[in-house]
């Protein structure tokens, strides 16, 4: 039999490769948020928006498209949330993060097929593959880093998307598998849109959280250790390619889960949703937000998922626009938009405070007086 | 009190000998200066001990065990802090970050020659960076560097300190302070090993004195003495006048 190579490698997937290599390079170059995250009455304030919105969007009647727009988005950012724990956190990149996915998505349909699993059975399946994988796929960052590193990641995403193809039918090939529908969960019946969307939230808020604990935690420290400085790590006594490969492990839970979820509410999955250019994607969308950001993932899923379609641009056109805003990014925003809000604030209201300080009479020559 | 055994270290960089096979012993109650002309192969002696380096021959022993097989992480973690001659932090994060990541590591198995460090601060005060736990580590001035450096190293209970020219680039004045720092390094029980090319600052710190040239041990003891050797004056002393 012919292998099947899927669709052929797109000849301008290679240069994003390239164009998003440099953007991770210069990733996360200035702002606070790259101490971790420091809990603050605006951080909760926002978090507490973030929560309200993501719940009550299905009662503000947004419409059968949107609303799977946003199933999508959740989704997404919970695989974001992993990936910005080797890469915000220890600052590595790595583009395969979509095939990580895919181990959580084929796991939790192949587990339907021929064990009869639900869904809630595949998934801890769903993670633990996904995670080993995430710490195969992380090995050669022990010996190689930066540009290289990436490239390899990119390389084993497409190998899996060729041998996902020539599976024949344990892979279902070119067409893919399907999947039985969620069913209900707590009596709630997911076949409908909303209630899905909501299943998928819960996940994506739970996924914000773990994120953000491992952040203020000694761990994310000794991640972070990691990504300033190897050399002074080690000579600490820190252990950094055990950290590595667990930090990718760690992310690969979060990929796994996320390929379950998908593929649940997808209920038919092929190759093509786990190949090299969605990975690359998920990494326009970890740099636009801002990968050591707390909120940075959500908000370049968000944009980038949606934008498009608020702007209605025609798919080949937002190919262009990724690039465009790679670039912009690459070039405005080394932080990512959420760092960029931060400092801003930041100034703002260091500058209400100063004026305080001296008195609304003498608000325009405060920053004459230093402090 | 801890031994560091060096004895018959080999190392080659392709055709250059940096070590050529020098035996060398530091003792954590003593404090032992190393000096010698730029690429005599000291701050490869100290590589190979903390192994970033796997030495071609010789053995390493740290209180009798051999440890010259071991990562660099786990050399770490014996009780062996160092500094690097390049000033090294965790450059974009806080100060307390950089010593808190060393306290939540090093001497893991509680042998530190020290007593846990009740706080960053209580360490940051020790070495004279009292007010600065939030400011970013790459936005201090250079001393102010020097001194994050030595705080990382003791943030892991060290009983062997060794120094890559801990002094270099910073003044007379600076040089006096951290001559003063070492001194309390030094009351806490920890042995401190350092290279530097301040010999005025060497003679005043160091009991004992290493001299390497090419990659060879050419003197070893009380400093006096070695300030005095013809040898040592001919290869270093003399150049540097």
């Amino acid at each position: 039999m012919e292998a099947q190579w899927g669709q052929p490698l797109n000849k301008d997937s290679h240069s994003a490769v390239a164009v998003a290599l440099d953007a991770a390079e210069r990733h996360g170059a200035d702002g606070e948020s790259t101490r971790g995250f420091k809990p603050s009455w605006e951080l909760a304030a926002v978090a507490a928006l973030i929560v309200i919105g993501v719940l009550a969007l299905p009662w503000l009647k947004p419409g059968y498209r949107t609303l799977s727009f946003a199933l999508t988005t959740g989704v997404t950012a919970i695989v974001l949330y992993g990936m910005a724990i080797p890469f915000g956190q220890a600052g590595i990149m790595s583009l395969g993060y979509a095939g990580l996915m895919g181990f959580g998505a084929y796991t939790a349909a192949i587990l339907s097929r021929d064990f009869g699993m639900n869904m809630w059975q595949a998934m801890p399946f769903s993670a633990i593959v996904a995670a080993v994988f995430a710490g195969l796929f992380g090995l050669p960052s022990l010996r190689i880093s930066g540009h290289h590193f990436a490239i390899t990641t990119y390389v084993m995403c497409e190998l899996l998307r060729i041998v996902l193809t020539n599976g024949g039918k344990f892979t279902g090939a070119a067409t893919g598998l399907d999947l039985p529908p969620i069913g209900t969960v707590l009596g709630i019946n997911m076949d409908k849109l909303a209630n899905a969307y909501l299943l998928v939230a819960v996940f994506m808020l739970a996924s914000i959280l773990v994120a953000y604990l491992i952040g203020r935690s000694s761990y994310g420290r000794t991640l972070r250790s990691i990504r300033e400085n190897e050399q002074l790590a080690r000579s600490v006594g820190i252990n950094t390619n055990l950290h590595k490969v667990v930090a990718f492990m760690v992310s690969g839970l979060f990929a796994g889960v996320g390929g379950n979820l998908q593929a649940y509410n997808y209920r038919h999955i092929s190759p093509d949703l786990y190949g090299g250019s969605i990975s690359l994607n998920f990494a326009l969308m970890v740099m636009l937000g801002g990968a050591r950001t707390i909120f940075g993932p959500l908000t370049g899923a968000v944009i980038v998922t949606f934008l498009p379609e608020v702007m209605r641009i025609d798919p080949v056109d937002s190919r262009i626009a990724y690039g465009l805003a790679l670039i912009a990014v690459i070039m405005l925003l080394p932080g990512g938009v959420i760092a960029v809000t931060e400092r801003v604030y930041r100034r703002l209201t260091e500058t209400v405070i100063a004026t305080r300080r001296v008195g609304p009479s003498h608000a325009g020559s405060s920053s004459a007086r230093g402090d | 009190m801890t031994v560091l055994e060096v004895s018959g270290i080999r190392k080659q960089f392709g055709g250059v000998v940096a070590l050529a096979g020098i035996d060398v012993t530091i003792k954590s109650d003593e404090i032992l200066g190393v000096i010698g002309p730029n690429g005599s192969g000291k701050t490869t002696l100290f590589n190979t001990v903390c192994g970033i380096y796997r030495p071609d021959a010789g053995r390493v022993r740290w209180n009798g065990e051999d440890i010259t097989a071991k990562a660099a992480f786990q050399i770490g973690r014996l009780g062996i802090g160092r500094t690097f001659q390049q000033a090294m932090s965790f450059p974009a994060l806080s100060v307390r970050e950089n010593v808190q990541i060393a306290m939540e590591h090093g001497s893991r198995r509680g042998e530190g020659a020290i007593r846990p460090w009740s706080s960053p601060e209580e360490l940051l005060a020790f070495v004279g960076l009292e007010g600065f736990a939030d400011e970013s580590a790459n936005a201090m001035p250079f001393g102010n560097l020097r001194r994050l450096g030595i705080a990382v190293a003791l943030g892991g209970r060290p009983s062997q300190l060794l120094l890559d020219e801990p002094a270099a680039g910073l003044n007379e004045a600076e040089s006096a302070e951290l001559v003063q720092l070492f001194r309390r390094v030094h009351q806490l029980g920890v042995g401190v090993c350092l290279i530097d090319h301040h010999v005025g600052m060497m003679a005043e710190l160091c009991g004992n004195l290493i001299v390497l040239n090419f990659g060879n041990k050419i003197a070893d003891g009380p400093t006096d003495t070695i300030l005095r050797d013809a040898k040592v004056i001919e290869v270093y002393l003399g150049a540097q006048s």
